[in-house]
């Protein structure tokens, strides 16, 4: 059954605005943004299943490490060869992980109503979702950003016709900014959170082509 | 750790293992435009700051008073620098603290920061901001220690010897039969409670030589100058003292009382390095060329011990006295006995204050007495400067040497120059002053020297009009903190304008106005730490500003002498900031620091605004 993200959006809302978790679905009137990553099996929504995540708060142009969300989870069975090749996470990596059921809770609390923020953030959310709703009732009511939005709607007007190229590492290269531990959760979203700040208060690159 | 934060860094590689996991739990990231201000002056700082990318600049809080509001830079800051410690610990920030690209920073918070210099005193030290302290530390903790450690070993790590005691009315054959008891080669003399030395070489000279009778007191043969040293003091000193004094044991001392005897070869089976070997060698040498051969062991021998890490001082000690022996025996092989009671030879600017490491110029003169009749002088001295070029002593440039009849001066025509000197202030005249009143006398009759010196400085005596001019020098050139930005497109810095010459000659000005007598920086700066002219730490940083100069100069003399063809360095003052490493440049900086600080002592001292 294939409803359209909003109206789901809208009717889940309306059953969880009594709740436990009510404060999830308030409109969010602070700063901060919460830059999100999750490393998963596949880039497969429907066949991905979630090994670990990483999060970080942003608020104005400080990106809060110090508060953070990096969890590991149990290793799932589809945990292959392909993906371990990208994120470098093995089975036995993964034996302190914690339950699935327990890190979503842990996501929602630090995320609480909250914009996240990502690269491809859709993805993640949709996997995300996908673990929720039979658990929960109901999916990530959050604003998401895209990174690579945002960077498109700022170079785009310097680069008439054409593609950007919207790669992780050439945003990440043409913002001049570090990559930490790239294909680590906590990594990638905190240098997509730096390349959010920088992207918001810097100036333009300069040199884009 | 998923940051990019490097804990090898000094101070964060002081802390443990678990006082790192603090900090990294604690650590956020800042972002900074272009121009934003990172610190304010007069604000409460978030706390310490390590720069991930960027580049910050420190500058002054402009005064409401000044005119212009120019801002005077005095550091950048780039990658893996770290700032505003200083302020968060101190809970205001007394200058501005300014992104010049755009930065990315690590924020360690003032309260994690304060836990952690609560809980480990070496890292707390490093926020000290003393550089005393901070060379302490890295000496501590940077490699080469085995061999530092190794000449740094005190006189009580070597093996201090129990002495043979005897008293007053022992005859000379007892005295010998104990000494053959106990297998000792020396012993002391007790006449009340002072004690002289008697050595097996004193003993063969009373009886053989002076055929004295074997029943005469020990005490007659008895020498009551003793050297000694005390039992704190570095073991190189004690080898230093030895080559100096042409001794073979001196006396150890803790206060006023005898500890025992350290002997040469106790000394020598330390130090494995050949050091005292040219030295036997100099000694021994019976003509010019095998003096010259031993001198230009010399070379080898300051190489061996830069690689090896010793410090650099002890370095400059053994140099200048064995280049101060060079001199003095090429003076016993070239000047006539007759002449060498009336002349006094005299080695001038880094030579005479003991700091010259490579062989950069000679700077020498001699003074003779009044009325001396020498028909061949001049030519005689002429062989001499001749015969210094050929050990390695390259000519000086200015021509300060005593080939040159200017620099050959009678006591009286010397003393009328320093007055001379002193009373114009022309470049040239304050330059052959600042190099003369570094002035030691290394072979002849010191007595002429030193009564030329010690009416020199009564004449200067309140005359603050000359040690206003004269400290003006010190303060001319500027301190280049600002280089640091530029570390791409202009690394290279001239260090002796810079750094050595503010010091060297505020030094100078400082010990020549409170009549010092020492010619060596660093002692002058003891002396004056101990007369309460300058306060204990300033001494301490100067001094160690001075090293460390010192020290990456020379590293980067013997790497560019080595490049060269001839085996010159054309550039010996320069210095390579590419060629530093982080920690290098850290405490180059904070020398800086020191340097700028105490220039801006001089000015007020010697009121030199403006």
């Amino acid at each position: 059954m294939i409803i359209p993200r909003s109206i789901r959006r809208y009717k889940e809302r309306k059953e969880h605005r009594e709740g436990p978790w009510a404060e999830l679905f308030e409109p969010y009137k602070g700063d901060e943004v919460v830059s999100l990553d999750c490393e998963t099996t596949s880039l497969d929504v429907k066949k991905a299943e979630i090994l670990s995540i990483g999060a970080v708060r942003i608020k104005g142009r400080k990106v809060i490490t110090s508060d953070r969300l990096d969890i590991k989870l149990k290793p799932p069975a589809s945990l292959s060869g392909d993906s371990i090749k990208i994120h470098k996470l093995r089975a036995q990596d993964l034996v302190d992980g914690i339950e699935l059921e327990d890190a979503l809770k842990q996501v929602l609390e630090f995320v609480g109503n909250r914009p996240i923020l990502g690269y491809y953030v859709n993805f993640d959310v949709r996997v995300l979702d996908k673990f929720l709703r039979p658990q929960l009732g109901f999916g990530l009511p959050n604003k998401a950003v895209e990174l690579s939005h945002v960077y498109h709607d700022i170079i785009k007007w310097k680069h008439v016709g054409g593609d950007v190229d919207l790669r992780f590492d050439t945003i990440a290269g043409k913002l001049d900014i570090p990559i930490l531990e790239r294909h680590t959760a906590l990594g990638d979203a905190i240098t997509v959170a730096l390349m959010y700040v920088r992207l918001k208060y810097g100036e333009t690159p300069k040199n884009i082509y | 750790m998923p940051d990019a934060f490097n804990m090898d860094n000094i101070p964060f590689s002081l802390l443990n293992e678990d006082e790192q996991a603090l900090l990294g739990k604690n650590l956020d990231i800042g972002y900074f435009q272009q121009g934003e201000a990172i610190i304010t002056a007069g604000e409460k700082p978030e706390g310490l700051f390590i720069i991930l990318k960027g580049r910050v600049s420190e500058s002054e809080a402009a005064d409401k008073g000044e005119e212009g509001g120019g801002q005077h830079i005095f550091v950048h800051y780039e990658n893996e620098d770290y700032f505003g410690g200083w302020s968060a610990v101190r809970g205001t920030a007394i200058h501005n603290f300014v992104a010049d690209e755009e930065t990315i920073c690590h924020i360690l918070p003032t309260r994690t920061l304060l836990d952690l210099i609560a809980s480990n005193a070496q890292f707390a030290d490093y926020f000290q901001q003393n550089l005393a302290v901070k060379s302490e530390i890295v000496a501590q903790h940077g490699g080469n220690q085995d061999m530092a450690e190794f000449m740094l070993a005190r006189i009580t790590d070597a093996t201090v010897r129990e002495p043979l005691v005897v008293e007053q009315g022992t005859s000379i054959k007892q005295a010998t039969e104990l000494m053959r008891q106990h297998k000792s080669d020396c012993l002391l003399a007790r006449r009340g409670g002072r004690y002289g030395m008697v050595t097996g070489t004193d003993l063969l000279d009373a009886v053989v030589i002076n055929e004295k009778p074997l029943d005469t007191d020990i005490i007659d043969v008895a020498s009551f100058r003793l050297i000694t040293i005390d039992h704190e003091d570095y073991l190189f000193n004690a080898l230093v003292m030895m080559t100096q004094q042409q001794i073979e044991r001196v006396v150890v001392m803790d206060g006023q009382s005898m500890v025992g005897v350290v002997e040469l070869t106790d000394v020598l089976s330390y130090f494995s390095s050949h050091s005292h070997v040219i030295g036997l060698r100099i000694e021994r040498a019976g003509t010019i060329e095998q003096l010259r051969e031993a001198a230009q062991g010399l070379n080898e021998l300051i190489k061996a011990l830069i690689s090896a890490g010793v410090k650099i001082r002890f370095t400059m000690d053994l140099l200048a006295a064995m280049n101060g022996r060079i001199i003095s025996k090429l003076f016993d092989l070239i000047i006539p006995a007759d002449m060498q009671p009336h002349v006094c030879l005299i080695v001038m600017g880094s030579e005479g204050r003991g700091e010259q490491i490579m062989k950069t110029d000679q700077d020498n003169a001699l003074i003779y007495r009044e009325n001396l009749v020498w028909p061949g002088m001049q030519e005689t001295l002429n062989r001499f400067s001749e015969n210094l070029i050929s050990f390695g002593f390259p000519p000086c440039p200015g021509n300060i040497m005593v080939s040159n009849p200017e620099w050959v001066n009678s006591v009286g025509d010397w003393t009328q120059h320093l007055s001379d000197w002193a009373d114009t202030c022309e470049g040239n005249a304050q330059m052959n002053l600042a190099i003369a009143v570094d002035a030691k006398p290394v072979a002849g009759n010191e007595a002429l020297f030193k009564v030329a010196r010690n009416w020199f400085l009564r004449h200067l005596r309140n005359n603050d009009v000359f040690f206003s001019h004269f400290a003006r020098a010190a303060v001319e050139f500027d301190t280049p903190l600002t280089f640091f930005g530029n570390l791409k497109d202009k690394g290279q810095l001239d260090i002796k304008k810079g750094g050595i010459f503010p010091i060297v000659h505020g030094v100078r000005t400082l010990a020549l106005e409170h009549r010092i007598l020492k010619t060596n920086t660093f002692q002058r700066i003891e002396t004056l730490v101990e007369q309460k002219v300058m306060q204990a730490e300033h001494g301490s940083d100067l001094s160690e500003a001075l090293a460390l100069f010192i020290q990456l100069r020379l590293r980067q003399q013997i790497r560019r002498a080595e490049e060269q063809e001839d085996g010159l360095d054309p550039t010996p003052n320069q210095i390579d900031l590419q060629q530093l490493n982080k920690l290098e440049r850290d405490l180059l900086r904070d020398a800086l620091h020191v340097v700028k600080g105490f220039k801006k002592h001089l000015a007020t001292r010697y009121h030199l605004g403006g």
